[in-house]
């Protein structure tokens, strides 16, 4: 016997690449708003392309929106806000998402 | 011996006597006229048997006139007036005899021609014994009383109702002639005997009850048209003219005949009124549910409720109603959200400010909040599901956002005080909004959003052709009634739907696949169900090769399946035949197994799809089974029929399964079920609570888990939740105190 797909209606969900690929996580939370990833910052509506998370050279991630407006403030004095080092955007990544406007 | 003086006394007596009676004539000649008129009057007058065979002697009228003059010279009247009264006592047994005879044979034939005969034949005793009206207007009125007291002292109880029946039949026979002639005989006859005024609540009776049974006879059922109008011009063809004769008689023009009618016309009117009031309230239940098309009756009910005071009558009409065909476990929900529709649309007909509707709306909201699908429903319809026509939104009607309860302005300046029946929690709702009435049956609109959220879900993953138009539609009205940012999640689910089939046209540009996903955005749809399924060979490799594709589009972003979830479209090429399947994934994959070796055991494809439920299987199984593309050979081992078997030899005959192949909607989970879930969180607290603390009454729980982050249960809730662990053995209840079982 032969099994032929003719048409396949899928569902699935999408995750940020994170490098976390642990199946049943909860999903990790961004560390300024303590919003999962997948969610969106608290000035955005839409969740995914709208409102795109931003990777650090130091590892850590956040919604970008969250970050910018971070390193927007005086305080911040452009540092990661979790390990206090100078907050260098991965190249990489951020040209990934150059789809986006911001 | 009498003394001189009595003598002198007595002879002055008599001859004053003797000279009234003599009146100064010549010798005796004056007292012998006088005994002659008296004579000549007392004869004429004395009553006589109307049975007597004798002809009657005829008087000359002068004579009788002569006569009288002379009696009346002679002041001797009021003797000759006592004397005719004797002379009438005397005869009466002539009339009460007639009357025995009459009423004893309309008791035995109930005829009410008997009774019109009897009436008519006293009023010949009556005309025949009346003295002439010459004599004077007391001689007759005289006449007249003593006649009548004796009359109805004589005629039984029978002869009422005789009157009654005799009356009804004037007003059943031919209408529509001002004066009924054939009537207007009967009606003279009455009026000569005074039998109005004696049966004048009985003749009223009769005019009640006929407009009763008119009422009745017109207007039972008959919804669609107001009935008022009709009913008012039948009364004044019909009721007026007959009114004309009992209760305006002697009127001598309209005015007159108007005013004497009134007070009993109103009455009648009122009457009439009420009997449709009565009707109306009576069939309620029933014209609530046929509205629209019982508008007429309600704008009756409406103009009655005005003129009867049956406000209270007719709420408890539709209470009791309402409590006996609706509120119980039969109906559904669907109908009673659709009755409590109609009922609003209803009263507000009847009784605008809403006082009716808010004693009467009461007991179904009560009833509603306490059926666990209400939400649903509401719901389902609010987004146009109803498969049936029947909707509870009326498409006509404006879409506005929901109302909220107002504070009184006492400012303003068309302010108006609650309506007089109000009752002390009355709330005048100014909304003219029904879904805002059916969503303020809950405390809050959250609930409805989250079925919302729900429905959306199962209907977005559900669909076969991604055209989302219809639901984004549904959206936009619902976002005016339940504002934007209630709807925000159903923005987002929306948005997933078009931008998958962005990506999808994407995706198959690159690498064209069969597979089609849906992609969507988690914490935004409402909890799926989450499954472990693996999919098998050359569905893995699709998934594979489709997640490459999309991470290649979008490099920041991995997919992760939701194998469960959605439907493939299979083709078998059999040894004999093609099949054709559309089936849930369950299925696909396990007849992908099939390809690979003719024969398994449940067990071993259990093995290979990941952790599947052993029902989950079976059932996928007997999908297949009901093709007639697998057969079950042994107890649990399936077999691929690659040559199709006439199914009737199978080794047991297949035993109707229910409709398996059904179309079932993606397992999205209900909003009890998802809060069952976050209630296993809070266990957790309340397990160490009573560990550390022992027995602990329910409200001190309550008040400890408020305590922790993001609880938001009632008491009533814990109170549920904690009488399921019991059920459960988890704890145990004594004096309302709480301890952990063991």
């Amino acid at each position: 016997m032969k099994v032929h797909v003719k048409h396949w209606s899928a569902v699935a969900q999408w995750r940020w690449n994170t490098g976390n690929n642990d199946q049943d996580d909860e999903g990790d939370v961004c560390g300024i708003c303590r919003v999962p990833y997948e969610g969106c910052c608290p000035s955005c509506k839409m969740p995914g392309d709208d409102c795109p998370l931003i990777w650090g050279e130091c590892s850590h991630i956040f919604h970008m929106h969250c970050l910018l407006k971070w390193l927007g403030t005086a305080p911040s004095k452009q540092q990661c806000p979790m390990d206090r080092r100078p907050w260098v955007t991965a190249e990489r990544k951020i040209a990934d998402t150059s789809n986006n406007p911001i | 011996m009498t003394s001189n003086a009595v003598r002198a006394q007595v002879a002055a007596k008599w001859q004053d006597a003797f000279t009234r009676l003599n009146r100064a004539e010549p010798g005796i000649t004056g007292l012998m006229s006088f005994s002659e008129a008296w004579t000549l009057v007392t004869t004429f007058l004395k009553p006589y048997d109307l049975n007597d065979p004798t002809p009657r002697t005829q008087y000359d009228m002068r004579d009788i006139r002569t006569a009288f003059d002379t009696i009346n010279k002679a002041r001797r009247l009021p003797v000759m007036l006592e004397n005719f009264l004797e002379d009438l006592h005397k005869s009466e047994h002539l009339i009460a005899r007639e009357v025995e005879v009459y009423m004893n044979l309309y008791e035995s034939n109930s005829d009410t021609e008997t009774i019109k005969a009897l009436i008519f034949r006293l009023v010949e005793w009556y005309n025949a014994w009346k003295p002439t009206p010459e004599l004077g207007y007391t001689i007759v009125a005289a006449y007249t009383l003593d006649f009548q007291t004796h009359l109805f002292s004589i005629l039984p109880i029978s002869f009422a109702r005789g009157v009654k029946t005799l009356v009804a039949a004037t007003l059943i026979g031919t209408p529509s002639q001002p004066s009924h002639q054939h009537d207007r005989a009967l009606w003279q006859a009455f009026d000569t005997l005074s039998l109005i005024e004696r049966y004048e609540t009985l003749i009223a009776s009769v005019g009640y009850e006929y407009i009763e049974s008119h009422v009745l006879e017109i207007c039972t059922g008959q919804w669609a048209e107001p009935m008022l109008g009709n009913l008012r011009s039948w009364m004044i063809d019909k009721i007026v003219p007959w009114m004309l004769w009992p209760f305006a008689r002697g009127a001598t023009n309209a005015d007159e005949a108007k005013a004497m009618m009134q007070g009993v016309g109103s009455r009648f009117d009122f009457h009439m009124h009420k009997t449709l009031c009565d009707l109306r309230t009576r069939e309620i239940f029933d014209i609530i549910v046929d509205f629209p098309d019982s508008i007429g009756a309600l704008q009756d009910l409406k103009e009655c409720l005005q003129r009867v005071d049956q406000r209270a009558e007719l709420v408890q009409s539709i209470r009791r109603a309402i409590k006996k065909r609706l509120l119980h476990p039969g109906a559904d929900t669907k109908d009673i959200l659709l009755s409590y529709v109609s009922t609003i649309k209803c009263l507000r007909i009847v009784d605008p400010p809403g006082v009716l509707l808010f004693k009467v709306a009461d007991p179904i909201r009560r009833y509603l909040r306490d059926r666990p699908d209400t939400i649903r429903c509401i719901v389902a319809s609010l987004v146009g599901d109803g498969e049936s026509g029947d909707s509870l939104v009326d498409d006509n009607e404006p879409v506005v956002p929901l109302q909220q309860q107002e504070i009184e302005n006492y400012g303003d300046p068309d302010w108006t005080p609650e309506p007089i029946d109000a009752g002390p929690d009355f709330r005048a709702s100014k909304t003219s909004d029904i879904i805002s009435t059916i969503v303020s049956i809950y405390d809050s609109k959250d609930l409805f959003v989250k079925e919302l959220q729900v429905l959306l879900a199962q209907r977005l993953l559900a669909l076969k052709d991604g055209n989302v138009d219809r639901e984004r539609r549904n959206i936009e009205i619902l976002k005016i009634r339940f504002g934007e940012s209630a709807l925000q999640m159903c923005e987002v689910m929306l948005r997933d739907m078009t931008d998958s089939r962005r990506i999808d046209q994407h995706v198959q540009s690159q690498h064209a696949t069969i597979m089609h996903p849906t992609i969507i955005s988690r914490h935004f749809w409402p909890a799926l169900e989450t499954s472990g399924i693996v999919m098998p060979g050359q569905f893995k490799e699709l998934q594979h090769q489709y997640a490459q594709g999309f991470s290649h589009f979008k490099p920041d972003k991995l997919l992760r399946w939701l194998p469960h979830l959605g439907r493939v479209h299979l083709e078998l090429e059999l040894e004999d035949r093609k099949v054709d399947a559309d089936v849930p994934p369950l299925e696909a994959a396990f007849i992908e197994l099939f390809s690979e070796k003719n024969t398994w055991t449940v067990d071993e494809l259990m093995s290979r799809v990941g952790a599947v439920s052993r029902s989950a299987t079976l059932k996928a199984l007997a999908t297949w089974v009901d093709m007639h593309v697998l057969k079950e050979d042994n107890e649990s081992v399936f077999r691929l029929l690659s040559i199709a078997e006439e199914s009737n030899s199978g080794t047991r005959p297949s035993a109707p399964r229910s409709a398996t192949v059904q179309d079932e909607l993606p397992p999205v989970m209900s909003i009890q079920q998802q809060q069952a879930e976050q209630m296993k969180v809070y266990w957790k607290f309340i397990e160490g609570m009573l560990t550390n603390l022992g027995a602990l009454p329910l409200d001190r729980i309550q008040a400890m888990l408020k305590f922790a982050a993001g609880y938001d249960r009632t008491i009533e809730q814990l109170g549920s939740f904690m009488e399921a662990a019991k059920r459960e053995g988890l704890v145990t209840t004594k004096d309302g105190l709480w301890k952990l079982g063991n």
